[in-house]
């Protein structure tokens, strides 16, 4: 009986002991989320020193403390949707072309800075981040900018003045040796739309119309337009040229270039620090004009405020941060030399002496940014897809495989 | 990725290890009966009740009462057990039902669930967080709407002001929950930061922003008609005016400028006569509504038939040759006295051991007709992947490499479990090596075999990885769908679910899951009926 006493009694103690450990940390969960005075900032690994520095900063001017949380990038945007109010972010590091689904979602906040303030971005930066079916509001503040460009081997080719030119040189360059490639642009597995921008722009191509408010209008799909159309045989010759193979994926047009077998290869400066590194001699540029200017892709990254803000009552701070400190020429330099981008701030951009992101920004000029609206999702798969069954050297020819897409692309929509 | 082998276990090889894993229960509770694990049960059980507790103060916090009462009852339920003598029976049941409750009823229940939702891009938060999200993204600058650099004050009463500045003329005023009042620019000290003060007033400074951050960010100035200044930061204001008003007893938006009435349209969204949407909508119950999508949508069912059939081959020729290469393998080296045996044997396990989508991304380099070294090497020139008809030989090449060593093992213990009497006496009544496998040990190895078959049936039918990793579906031949040749229900739907519309529909990938999951159920039903058959034949 008195060992029985003795277990219950160890029972009991083992038990209190572990709810006396169990009631601080709840009394911590629930704590943080009523004190507020914390701005919980998510983001990616690259920038993540530079983001605590910058922001520690202004946190202490503004007597806020500041809690950085490292995320894969691609994971912020989803996890933004079930993540619970308590752990939420009040601040994201984000992709403009984000902007259209986060804000259809009511996940962001718009944002008003001064027009001293907009005055140093480029507008189609703040375009970039700005959605509205209602009415057009700015959702996120712009930090780098990055785009495709076409990078030339210069001890194996000239920079190309026309298409033409660059036509002849590539497939000259490809007939010296079976391993050679003309134009090293991935497109395998899937297809890459954006990789292969240029090239339908060049030839009038474009993804979706814009309505009078200037807003992109999903109904109006430039995908199959009639001017796009009539060049599209363009497509077929160079095809059969092999001047574009779709069979090449990112891996074998990256190599094939390092390695001197292709002269000309369209990459973003995320290889910036490959290329510094080869020891090739090399210089970017815009693709020629084909029929039009072959301008790339445009993608800004930035950051934007999350509705979580408004619920843990820090919106004007979190506001403060990203469309007041975040947006001066200082801290767009910082952020954007983090990740090797150009910076979006026009004033920031002019100290910005690295040759290789200049020429980058250069190759980017008059580009288009991505399309920002949800309905993009509908898009890619088709436009890579079309690209990919286009020129991968059999018989299928463009006219036909694009007005697919494009009406693949309308049933998507819906 | 891999097969369903990760759960089913090779069986007993030998009677003795049979034994023993029977005798191990009574073993586990020998060792719980003593001190030492008495000690060691009431501390997992303290730490269970800690959990609980820990939890408890959480849905207290959050009123969430149903739930407080049923992990109170569950706790208590739970401690009853495991300290009672007479629910010996219970103890081992309870961990089992817990895991199954986590991780299978529930996310099937939420599945459901979510399948009769309108959970999708634009429909993620609740009613009342849509309209005060409508309300905040559709105010706009009015008409010469101007921006103010801005700091936030107290007068001499203590009420919050707002300390203003015109951007573009640079006038002066202080600005109160009643209106604009100008204020001479020689009483405004300004900083590099903007306005630091002004006379009378005392500018808010560090740690307070914090404390204010709510009552500021409601804060409005009234300037003319339904336009108020707001601040946008800390340092800016911005005059704004609302474009759509809501009517909270009609349950409406109007727009302001031409009446136009915004009403719900029961599905999670205010819509306009004309059509147009505002958003964010929120989330909310549809009813049978992705169901009825799926059977109008043509994007569904145009290309359902061809991928069904695709999907269905697919699985079976997946499982048929894994089998027969895992059986033939099994047999070759089940001979014994043979040299290497095991050196083979972890040669062919290999393909099993690696991380599945990494062997899967491997073979696409692999195939790839212009660059692969499958074609550099055979010097041949096969459209592997970009070839409709090539691309299904490769994603099933490619599985059976994958499933192929998985059969090998079942297979290898199935052999060795067969009584050696059998095989020997149907060869002493005379019949031959093909007669013996064939009438004596097949039969006997299906019996162990056949629930692995279905069980891997099932797996292959829901494979996503293999199609999305191998071709991602396509090539997409040139029928008018969006459906690749190679891709099957699970990966059509991935594609359906995020890659068309708005991009993320969640309830209709839900509702598509939960008629594969029909599907399959009945597939296996079925081949579950043909196995008890089998049995019955022995």
């Amino acid at each position: 009986m008195s060992r029985r006493t003795a277990f219950g009694a160890c029972v009991v103690v083992a038990m209190l002991a572990m709810v006396a450990t169990a009631v601080p940390a709840t009394g911590a969960v629930s704590g943080s989320s009523a004190a507020g005075g914390t701005i919980r900032i998510w983001t990616d690994k690259d920038r993540k020193a530079d983001i605590e520095r910058i922001a520690n900063a202004w946190g202490a001017r503004r007597g806020v403390n500041v809690e950085v949380v490292e995320k894969n990038f691609g994971d912020i945007r989803d996890q933004l949707k079930t993540v619970a109010v308590a752990s939420a972010p009040d601040v994201i590091i984000g992709a403009h072309d984000w902007t259209g689904q986060l804000a259809a979602d009511g996940l962001v906040l718009p944002l008003s800075p001064k027009k001293a303030t907009l005055r140093q971005f480029p507008k189609y930066s703040l375009d970039a981040f700005s959605y509205g079916t209602a009415v057009k509001r700015l959702y996120g503040a712009p930090v780098a900018l990055e785009n495709v460009g076409l990078v030339v081997n210069t001890r194996l080719a000239t920079v190309p003045k026309t298409f033409a030119n660059l036509e002849k040189q590539a497939l000259a360059f490809k007939a010296k040796s079976s391993e050679n490639l003309a134009i090293a642009v991935p497109q395998a597995p899937a297809g890459d739309a954006y990789h292969m921008y240029p090239f339908f722009s060049g030839l009038g191509g474009y993804v979706f119309g814009k309505n009078k408010a200037g807003n992109l209008n999903p109904k109006q799909i430039g995908v199959a337009n009639p001017v796009f159309l009539k060049n599209a045989a363009a497509i077929d010759r160079w095809d059969r040229l092999g001047l574009i193979n779709s069979k090449v994926n990112y891996d074998t047009a990256k190599n094939a270039f390092l390695k001197g077998h292709a002269a000309f290869w369209v990459t973003g400066p995320w290889e910036a620090d490959t290329l510094k590194t080869s020891g090739l001699r090399f210089r970017i540029v815009q693709v020629p004009r084909i029929k039009f200017r072959s301008v790339p892709f445009l993608g800004v990254q930035g950051f934007m405020v999350t509705r979580y803000a408004n619920t843990h009552g820090t919106a004007t701070l979190a506001k403060d941060l990203v469309a007041s400190y975040i947006m001066l020429p200082a801290s767009q330099r910082a952020l954007a030399a983090a990740n090797g981008r150009f910076p979006a701030n026009t004033v920031a951009g002019k100290q910005v002496n690295d040759a290789v992101l200049k020429q980058f920004g250069a190759a980017g000029v008059g580009g288009v940014p991505m399309p920002n609206i949800p309905q993009m999702s509908s898009v890619w798969e088709e436009l890579g897809g079309a690209w990919l069954k286009s020129t991968n050297g059999t018989s299928t020819l463009a006219r036909p495989t694009f007005t697919t897409a494009a009406r693949n692309i309308r049933n998507k929509i819906g | 990725m891999s097969t369903t082998a990760v759960r089913a276990e090779p069986p007993p090889q030998r009677a003795s290890l049979a034994q023993s894993i029977l005798a191990f229960p009574s073993r586990v509770v020998a060792v719980f009966s003593g001190p030492i694990g008495f000690a060691l049960k009431i501390v997992l059980l303290a730490v269970s009740n800690a959990i609980a507790i820990w939890a408890g103060v959480i849905l207290v916090g959050e009123q969430k009462w149903i739930a407080v009462a049923v992990l109170v009852a569950t706790t208590l339920f739970i401690d009853w057990a495991y300290m009672s003598k007479r629910s010996l029976a219970l103890k081992f049941l309870i961990p089992g039902t817990i895991l199954l409750l986590a991780f299978q009823v529930i996310p099937i229940l939420y599945t459901v669930n979510v399948a009769f939702t309108n959970y999708s891009t634009g429909h993620i938060l609740s009613k009342s967080e849509a309209i005060d999200g409508i309300k905040g993204n559709t105010l706009a600058p009015p008409a010469n709407g101007k921006t103010y650099l801005m700091t936030p004050a107290r007068d001499a009463d203590g009420n919050l002001v707002l300390l203003l500045a015109d951007e573009a003329t640079g006038q002066t005023y202080v600005g109160t929950k009643e209106g604009l009042t100008p204020i001479p620019k020689s009483d405004v000290q300004v900083d590099d930061l903007g306005i630091a003060g002004a006379k009378g007033y005392t500018a808010i400074k560090g740690t307070e922003f914090a404390a204010i951050d709510r009552e500021l960010s409601n804060f409005t100035v009234p300037t003319e008609g339904d336009a108020a200044i707001r601040p946008e930061g800390l340092d800016s204001a911005t005059e704004l005016a609302p474009t759509l008003r809501y009517d909270p007893a009609r349950d409406e938006f109007v727009r302001v400028s031409n009446g136009a009435v915004f009403a719900d349209n029961g599905r999670g969204s205010f819509v306009a006569a004309n059509g147009e949407e505002l958003e964010p909508g929120w989330k909310t119950a549809v009813g049978f509504r992705n169901f009825s999508k799926i059977i109008h949508n043509p994007l569904v069912r145009d290309p359902f038939l061809r991928v069904f059939v695709w999907t269905f081959a697919f699985a079976f020729l997946c499982v048929g040759i894994s089998f027969a290469l895992g059986l033939f393998m099994a047999i070759v080296l089940d001979r014994p006295g043979m040299r290497f045996q095991r050196g083979y044997r972890i040669l062919l396990v290999l393909p099993y051991a690696i991380p599945g989508f990494l062997s899967l991304l491997v073979w696409q380099g692999l195939l790839n007709d212009d660059f692969g070294v499958v074609n550099q090497l055979l010097h041949i020139d096969v459209p592997w992947l970009f070839d409709s008809n090539w691309a299904k030989v490769s994603v099933i090449l490619v599985s059976v490499w994958l499933t192929f060593p998985y059969f090998f093992l079942v297979s290898l213990g199935a052999l060795q479990s067969i009584p050696a009497e059998l095989t020997e006496a149907a060869r002493v009544d005379g019949g031959g090596p093909w007669q013996v496998f064939r009438k004596v040990t097949l039969p006997l190895l299906f019996i162990v075999v056949a629930p692995l078959l279905i069980a891997s049936f099932a797996f292959n039918f829901n494979n996503f990885g293999v199609i999305y990793f191998l071709t991602g579906g396509g090539p997409q031949s040139s029928d008018q769908t969006t459906a690749g040749d190679t891709d099957i229900l699970i990966s059509y739907t991935y594609k359906l679910a995020f890659s068309s519309g708005k991009g993320q529909d969640y309830a209709l990938a839900s509702a598509v899951a939960m008629i594969i999951f029909f599907l399959t159920a009945v597939i296996a039903a079925i081949g579950f009926w043909r196995t008890k058959q089998l049995e019955n034949v022995r």
